[in-house]
């Protein structure tokens, strides 16, 4: 006689077993943009030693051997894949360092936005009555300028209250600063609409009766239940974030042109494009809207799968 | 030692920092809301030939004494004239003074050209001179460059006396910024009952609404910000003089693509000044042409002793200067924009030293740091503008990154020059760029400013930021600032740029080019200078077939 | 009604006010203005006694003061840099900035509901797929970039040989990637005075081919967004009872796409596209910047480099009020297009 085992379900056999990654299995766009996700994050986190130079080392940088083309143009140097950009540096390097710098931002910016969005949702839809009333009143402020408007309107003012060079010191943190407090509203909305469904569930009330603090109850028994579209919004506003930093960083209120992200260095070679070096321009714009659409593709399908409820417009 | 020329940082165009704007509030907003204002208003002549510019930014004021700048300097020009000026030699050229002569090493006797008439119909003569030169030794801009000045006296009605206090070489330089102004016409009292020859920075006095020069052309029509319309004086004085333009009209473009789009498709005639960037896309074009000219601006950077030690020793200071390729930097990122520059001087001055060669040498310069103990090198901060010069930031990117090969880690802040020029006085870094135009075009004033012992009393060394400091240069100076013979003083003037030269008291980039443009049919060669004032007086432009 | 406008009103006057304390606040480090003003070898004491001319020594509440009051008068005093009262400079570049962005939304909408129903009607057709495909692909495009592309392409020109150009094919292909260049790319050209400092790029086919290539990149930024927002729209439209109801009584489907369905498509499209209209206000600023369209959003980019802090304040008061109005405007279209919606809730 064999006795039937019913051994709970490991984590990752639920995984396997989720329709979650049976879509993924079924659909080509989503494990392609994966895989370039994936290849992308890899170069750039190993870029310190993937790169044949370090662009941040001034003292390998060479203005002789500047605006170089890249290797199928004629007039290249072999020792420059992609080419030099307007002070000499290897473009290839630059691009690899500014995409790290571009991810670092864009990941940071969402941490930053989606603890200040959950946390002001959560509250708003939560407590109710003036506070939901001020926090959703400067939101719709917020949206209402649109986000990049914000974005350009505070990476101005912190350009002006540090000045230009303590601006450039912090420009990493600042920005991951700026884009936070440019798009919180985004997660905000969407939270207090789950925590609004979720509230009026029996099991808040059974924890409510059970005299669970608020903070508990926010915590450990809504939140768990608004985290699909959470991670939904996530992936779309990392590659927000990603085009935002890139925008701050052509304005010149982003990244300095020292330690260039794609954006900063796609500013930098814009100059060069009347006088035919198209290269410093467009192969980290390539770059930037290859990293921008592999993100935006996997928010969609992830978007398909989960289908959450979101916050529409 | 005692300043007695006077500098300047600007463009010679006006969109320097000291363009000058007017932030009068509520005050005279009323008044100068009122933006259409027409100078003394000329006979409707009938104008044939018409010059269509644009600049970047139009006069601030009609009042040639408002402001010491590039655009008031191209107004006087255009409707007054100088006592003497400066050809494109740089050699001094006779204006309304034809003769002059040394009564004794303090006094100088110019002789007035006679018929001269001003805008009004008042006659030219010595006292409007004298009256002239009394305002500018009120005008907050220009007194500092008159101090040396004592006073002028009326001989007679067409000859001058000009006393200075001091021998004092450089007194006809000083003469190419004596515009005679019209003294009867700025007599009196206005309708508001303020004196006609009151000077208001950026206020609405009289004088900045109302002109009488007696120069090639008269202002008919105003708008600030806008257009300024010039009209040929028929009664000018300079019969010899080519120029056949009847009517000018000025618009300022601030933006540099657009002002070269409006020359390209034929909206303006000539513009200035012609950005870089656009420069091959002007040389390439068929109906336009170009006409470049190595500048007098000298952009360098400063090695503050004050706040690095190392600077203090001489040779870190010429390992620095044999480790910045200064040809590279004209040739890569100014695209042949700029003239290398080894000196402070350029071509044409008297302290101008032709031995004075840029002397990059990477070895010499590891060299002499290990001579100095420093191989291994030390960090440093370094600080430029990113919006003053042309391709300012770049530059000082290229520094730092030259600097590097020398294990000398440079962290490069850049800002625009809003904020900039508060940190300079400062001197916030370790390294600062700066450039510097002489406004008496002598090389005494580049070391006067930028090189010399820092003072605050006299004012000596006020850009300074290097803290350099060589009492016997400073002596040399002032020796050849009360030496007469030019050939003397020329001597001296080289003297003290080999002395800069080797002791490396700063790290000279290069001086920028200047560029003008035009339509073909323009012919711009013989009436632009490195001082960046057409003279459009003498302007020929050929009939269009 | 009048609730909500009034309520709207003091909505905008609390942003301005946020924006006037914020930049007045600042402005010491926006840097010095009689740094600007003077020559470099004026001395101290005479910017002194300009500084206390100015009032730029006055207490920050003064100045504040002096500042709020004019600005109730809509004086928000001199720009530094254009000697001029600052709304005079703001609305002489208001013009090129609302040309623009009405040259873009018409764009927008010419292309986006044709492709946004088709590719909802027919939602497996190879031509949808391709639509929804660029679409995401325009999403992750940001504007500069795009406008960057399109100089490249159109205003420089690009030629390709990557083909054998001896023979007929590869000539023929060679020729297919090769672009002109040539379309202007900087600035408005020569626009045609209208009346008093307006002046505009539509009255002459130069002009308009200036308005080109700036108003594709500021399109391209929404016209996805659009494209996908009335597919998705369309399309649940499609499945809901009254749709099946009619296309059951036999009424020709043409007549349920373009007379019903459309009708309640548009509805949300209308509330999500009027502030995304405001939105594209923003989006000038880097449109501009890079065909240097002498519009607000470069007036403003220069007005920071300059700290001209007069400017910056009234541009973000007069951008402020433009951005309140398209929302409370947009809000009365939809109450007035939906009389269900209560105006004094929140808003849409």
């Amino acid at each position: 006689m064999t006795t039937l085992t019913s051994r709970p379900k490991s984590r990752w056999e639920r995984f396997c077993d989720s329709y979650l990654l049976y879509s993924f299995k079924r659909d080509l766009i989503a494990q392609i943009s994966l895989l370039v996700f994936i290849a992308l994050v890899a170069v750039a986190v190993l870029a310190p030693w993937l790169a044949p130079m370090n662009p941040y080392d001034l003292s390998q940088i060479d203005i002789l051997a500047s605006e170089l083309p890249p290797f199928w143009v004629d007039g290249s140097d072999p020792a420059y894949l992609m080419g030099t950009d307007a002070q000499g540096r290897d473009l290839l390097s630059t691009i690899l360092y500014g995409a790290r710098v571009s991810l670092i931002i864009g990941f940071g910016a969402v941490l930053m936005q989606a603890t200040l969005g959950v946390c002001f949702g959560l509250l708003a839809g939560y407590l109710g009555g003036r506070v939901d009333a001020f926090l959703m009143r400067l939101a719709d402020i917020q949206l209402s300028f649109s986000t990049l408007m914000v974005a350009i309107v505070v990476g101005a003012l912190f350009k002006a209250i540090f000045g230009g060079g303590t601006f450039s010191d912090y420009a990493v943190p600042l920005l991951v600063l700026i884009i936070g407090l440019a798009e919180w509203p985004q997660y905000a909305r969407t939270v207090r609409a789950s925590v609004l469904a979720e509230k009026g569930k029996e099991y808040v009330d059974a924890a409510r009766v059970m005299g669970l603090s608020s903070r508990r109850i926010m915590f450990r028994h809504i939140l768990p239940n608004t985290l699909s579209p959470i991670f939904v919004i996530s992936t779309v506003q990392v590659a927000n974030a990603i085009i935002s930093e890139a925008a701050l960083s052509f304005l010149g209120l982003g990244m300095p042109e020292t330690q260039p992200s794609l954006g900063s260095l796609i500013k930098s070679g814009f100059d060069y494009l009347q006088s035919g070096s198209w290269w410093i321009t467009l192969i980290p714009g390539v770059v930037l809207v290859v990293l921008v659409l592999v993100i935006n593709l996997l928010g969609d399908w992830l978007r398909d799968v989960l289908n959450p409820r979101l916050y529409k417009g | 030692m005692v300043i007695t020329t006077v500098g300047r940082d600007t463009d010679n165009n006006p969109s320097g920092m000291e363009r000058h704007m007017t932030i009068k509030k509520t005050l005279l907003a009323s008044v100068i809301g009122a933006a259409m204002t027409s100078a003394a208003l000329a006979p409707a002549a009938q104008a044939n030939t018409t010059l269509r510019m644009a600049y970047d930014a139009d006069p601030v004021s009609l009042d040639i004494h408002e402001q010491l700048s590039g655009g008031i300097l191209q107004l006087s020009h255009m409707t007054f004239d100088p006592l003497v000026r400066w050809t494109k030699d740089l050699e001094i050229e006779p204006r309304l003074a034809t003769d002059w002569e040394r009564v004794d090493d303090t006094t100088l006797r110019m002789t007035l050209r006679e018929g001269v008439e001003f805008h009004s119909g008042n006659a030219f003569t010595a006292e409007d001179v004298v009256w002239t030169i009394d305002r500018l030794k009120r005008s907050p801009d220009f007194k500092a460059i008159f101090a040396p000045i004592e006073g002028a006296t009326a001989v007679d009605a067409h000859t001058l006396e000009i006393k200075t206090k001091k021998p004092y070489p450089l007194l006809l330089n000083l003469a190419t910024y004596i515009f005679p102004m019209d003294s009867q016409f700025y007599s009196g009292e206005d309708s508001d009952g303020d004196p006609k020859d009151e000077i208001v920075k950026n206020g609405n006095s009289y004088a900045s609404r109302h002109q009488s020069g007696t120069g090639p052309y008269e202002v008919t029509e105003r708008q600030q910000g806008v257009r300024v319309v010039f009209e040929r004086n028929d009664d000018y004085w300079d019969e010899q003089s080519p120029g056949n333009v009847d009517k000018i009209e000025l618009t300022p473009i601030s933006e540099n693509a657009t002002r070269v789009a409006a020359l390209l498709s034929g909206d303006v005639d000539f513009i200035a000044p012609v950005p870089p960037n656009d420069l091959e896309r002007v040389r390439q074009d068929d109906d336009a042409k170009l006409v470049t000219m190595s500048g007098t601006r000298i952009i360098l950077f400063h090695m503050n002793q004050e706040r690095v030690e190392a600077f203090k020793d001489k040779r870190v200071r010429q390992a620095f200067a044999y480790a910045i390729n200064q040809e590279g930097i004209a040739d890569r990122l100014m695209k042949g924009f700029a003239t290398p520059a080894a000196q402070l001087s350029p071509e044409g001055y008297a302290g101008h030293n032709d031995e004075l060669e840029p002397r990059y040498d990477l070895e010499k310069a590891k060299q002499l740091m290990a001579e100095a103990g420093y191989e291994d090198g030390f960090e440093i901060t370094m600080m430029a503008p990113n919006n003053r010069y042309v391709n300012d930031a770049k530059i000082a990117q290229a520094v730092a990154a030259m600097l590097a090969r020398i294990n000398v880690k440079v962290d490069l802040k850049t800002l625009p020059k809003a904020q900039y020029w508060g940190e300079y006085d400062d001197r916030v870094a370790d390294m600062m760029m700066i450039g510097w135009h002489a406004d008496t075009e002598d090389s005494a004033n580049f070391h006067e400013y930028l090189t010399a012992c820092p003072d605050a009393d006299s004012g000596a060394g006020q850009y300074n930021a290097g803290n350099y400091c060589n009492p016997e240069v400073d002596k040399l100076v002032s020796e050849a600032n009360l030496e007469l013979d030019q050939a003397k003083r020329a001597e001296m003037l080289q003297q003290m740029e080999q002395t800069l030269y080797d002791e490396a008291a700063f790290i000279p980039l290069h001086w920028q080019n200047l560029a003008w443009a035009a339509d073909t049919n323009v012919d711009l060669e013989p009436i632009v200078n490195v001082m960046n004032f057409p003279y459009l007086g003498d302007l020929v432009v050929e009939e269009e077939e | 009604m009048i609730a909500f406008l009034i309520k709207r009103l003091f909505h905008a006057l609390l942003v301005m006010f946020v924006i006037s304390v914020i930049a007045f606040a600042i402005q010491d480090n926006l840097g010095d203005p009689i740094q600007q003003m003077v020559g470099q070898s004026v001395p101290e004491s005479e910017r002194e006694a300009l500084r206390e001319e100015l009032g730029l020594n006055d207490p920050f509440l003064v100045q504040y003061l002096r500042f709020a009051v004019n600005a109730a008068h809509f004086d928000f005093g001199y720009s530094y840099v254009f000697n001029q009262p600052t709304t005079d400079v703001v609305l002489r570049h208001l013009p090129a900035t609302l040309e623009l962005v009405a040259a873009a939304t018409f764009l927008i909408i010419v292309l986006s509901v044709p492709i946004g129903v088709y590719s909802a009607i027919k939602p497996r057709a190879w031509l949808s797929r391709f639509f929804m495909g660029v679409s995401i692909v325009g999403i992750s495009i940001p504007v500069f970039l795009t406008a960057i592309v399109l100089i490249q392409l159109f205003a420089i020109g690009v030629s390709w040989t990557p083909f054998p150009a001896d023979t007929g094919w590869g000539a023929w292909l060679n020729d297919l990637i090769t672009t002109e260049g040539g379309m202007p790319a900087y600035g408005r050209g020569d626009p045609v005075p209208v009346f008093g400092t307006w002046e505009t790029n539509f009255a002459s086919l130069e002009g308009l081919s200036y308005l080109v290539l700036p108003a594709i990149s500021l399109a391209s930024i929404m016209l996805p967004l659009f494209i996908r927002l009335i597919r998705a729209e369309m399309l649940e439209v499609l499945q809901s009872d009254y749709v099946k109801f009619a296309r059951a009584k036999g009424i020709s489907p043409r007549r349920i796409y373009f007379l019903h369905a459309l009708k309640n498509t548009m509805l949300p499209v209308i509330t999500v596209g009027g502030v995304q209209i405001g939105t594209l206000v923003a989006y000038t600023i880097l449109t501009e910047t890079v065909f240097q369209w002498p519009g607000m959003g470069l007036m403003f980019l220069d007005a920071i480099e300059r700290s001209d802090i007069p400017l910056i304040v009234t541009y973000l008061m007069i951008v402020g009020l433009i951005f309140v109005i398209t929302n409370t405007l947009v809000d009365l279209i939809y109450g007035l297009i939906n009389p269900t919606v209560k105006l004094t809730g929140k808003p849409a």
